[in-house]
């Protein structure tokens, strides 16, 4: 039997994510894009204000998608995850591109499936 | 000369290597490619002893743009489909092949598609997202980290040296 | 290649758990994503109907699946096969290489989605997609949009 979540899809989870890009620049067909910009946060008690990314936008065109995982194995803050959900099928090809809303409703209730 | 089932040899004793081996007993043949090593292109044949299931891999280095060697195909009539592939590939020239019509490419695609120098175009001529950069808010010091890369697969300058017709971009999305 | 007698290769299908859909198809299985067709009809999530299963309502929808890799040197036949299909039809691009090229969508021999090329009612992704997929995928045809969509294509050709 198949594991539910192979080949179901990839799931965001958006307050995970540091707009690092690693998934965005590995991913073989260039499916994923992320659109972010950075601001100062000051921390009670530090001396300066640090620089943190905020994530934008967050979209995968599941048209190109391949579906290899190497965008879930790269991610260094684990805010990708296979889902089972396998449900996506659009009339329109643009209609595969799913944005933060759509990625985020897919994260798997039990988090990312582990290596063993 | 010989390390673990390999032979390298020159390219002129290429044929003759070859069929000395096929005349020992190496009378399977299984393939032979091409690998691009810049300057350099390395053809290589695999055969086989069926008898002691010993296979061997003949090596030979080309210059790469004179990328020419004598066919094997009389030797193995089997060579001749793997020889189609490598000269369409990897644009060798193999002397002496009878058929030498293109075998999986309906047309030229210009550059041997297998070449390091032939550009995958659509990568090119595509944004490759892997570039986008964060917007500042406009504060000293924001986010330096973050260089600009070039999309892999598109070797440097090759847009420089080729401008393409803004035609082709309708192709891909 | 002759492909009158493709239409012949139709087969009709009951979709488990989905009494409303009857559908002819055509599966232009063209790589990997032909086995997952396969797999929904091995795993009995696709029934291939009997000659004499004539109950049921509704029409019959003849389906093109197109199921793998289209490469340029293919594409002349797909186009043929989906002109040799009766309407009403409709087709299904099934996979990424059939949706845009998917993983060789910087490949100089492959088409970049076969709606470049014939009119697609319903995308399905994956690489490949899970025979689930397929399924739910293809009850997505029952939907009154798609079924419109079908009547145009068919009247523009
Ligand atoms: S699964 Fe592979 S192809 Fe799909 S978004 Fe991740 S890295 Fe890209
Ligand atoms: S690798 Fe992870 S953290 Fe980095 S941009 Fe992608 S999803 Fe966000
Ligand atoms: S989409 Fe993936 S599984 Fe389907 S034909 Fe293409 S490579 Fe094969």
């Amino acid at each position: 039997m198949i594991p539910a979540e192979a080949h179901g899809t990839i799931a965001l989870r958006a307050s995970a994510c540091t707009s690092c890009m690693i998934c965005v620049r590995e991913c073989p067909t260039w499916c994923i894009e992320l659109d972010s910009h950075t601001e100062q946060v000051s921390d009670p008690g530090a001396r300066r204000p640090k620089t943190v990314n905020v994530l934008d936008a967050f979209r995968i065109d599941f048209g190109l998608c391949m579906y290899c995982g190497i965008c879930v194995d790269l991610c260094p803050f684990d805010a990708l995850a296979w889902s089972p959900e396998h449900d996506h099928a659009a009339t329109t090809a643009a209609g595969l591109v799913q944005g933060i809303t759509e990625l985020q409703t897919a994260w798997p209730p039990t988090g990312p499936p582990t290596d063993n | 000369m010989t390390s673990q089932g390999r032979i390298d040899v020159a390219p002129a004793d290429w044929e003759q290597v070859v069929s000395g081996l096929q005349r020992e007993g190496f009378v399977l043949f299984d393939f032979i490619t091409a690998v691009d090593r810049g300057a350099r292109l390395e053809v290589v044949a695999r055969v086989i002893n069926p008898a002691t299931r010993v296979p061997v891999m003949v090596w030979t280095t080309l210059p790469a743009d004179a990328a020419e060697l004598s066919s094997l195909s009389g030797i193995y009539l089997g060579a001749t489909w793997c020889e189609r592939e490598a000269a369409e590939m990897f644009g060798v020239r193999f002397i002496g092949l009878g058929d030498s019509r293109p075998l999986l490419l309906r047309a030229s695609l210009g550059e041997p598609p297998m070449r390091k120098s032939s550009a995958l175009v659509a990568r090119a001529i595509r944004d490759w997202p892997g570039a986008a950069q964060s917007t500042d808010d406009g504060r000293q010091g924001a986010n330096p980290s973050r260089r600009r890369q070039l999309p892999p697969g598109v070797p440097e300058g090759f847009l420089r040296d080729n401008p393409l017709d803004s035609d082709v971009s309708g192709d891909v999305r | 290649m002759t492909l009158h007698s493709l239409p012949a290769l139709e087969r009709r299908y009951r979709v488990t758990g989905h009494p409303e859909l009857r559908v002819a198809i055509l599966d232009v299985g063209l790589a990997c994503c032909a086995l997952e067709v396969g797999a929904a009809i091995t795993a009995g999530m696709l029934v291939p109907e009997v000659s004499s299963d004539t109950g049921g309502d509704g029409c019959v929808v003849s389906v093109l699946l197109i199921s793998g890799t289209v490469t340029d040197a293919l594409a002349p036949g797909v186009i043929r096969a989906w002109g040799a299909l009766e309407d009403p039809k409709l087709a299904v691009s099934f996979g990424a290489c059939a949706n845009t090229g998917g993983p060789y969508w910087d490949a100089p021999t492959v088409t970049k989605g076969i709606d470049q090329l014939i009119p697609i009612s319903v995308y399905i992704p994956g690489c490949p997609p899970r025979p689930e997929a397929l399924v739910a995928g293809l009850v997505r045809l029952a939907r009154p949009a798609v079924l419109t969509h079908s009547d145009q294509s068919g009247e523009s050709r």
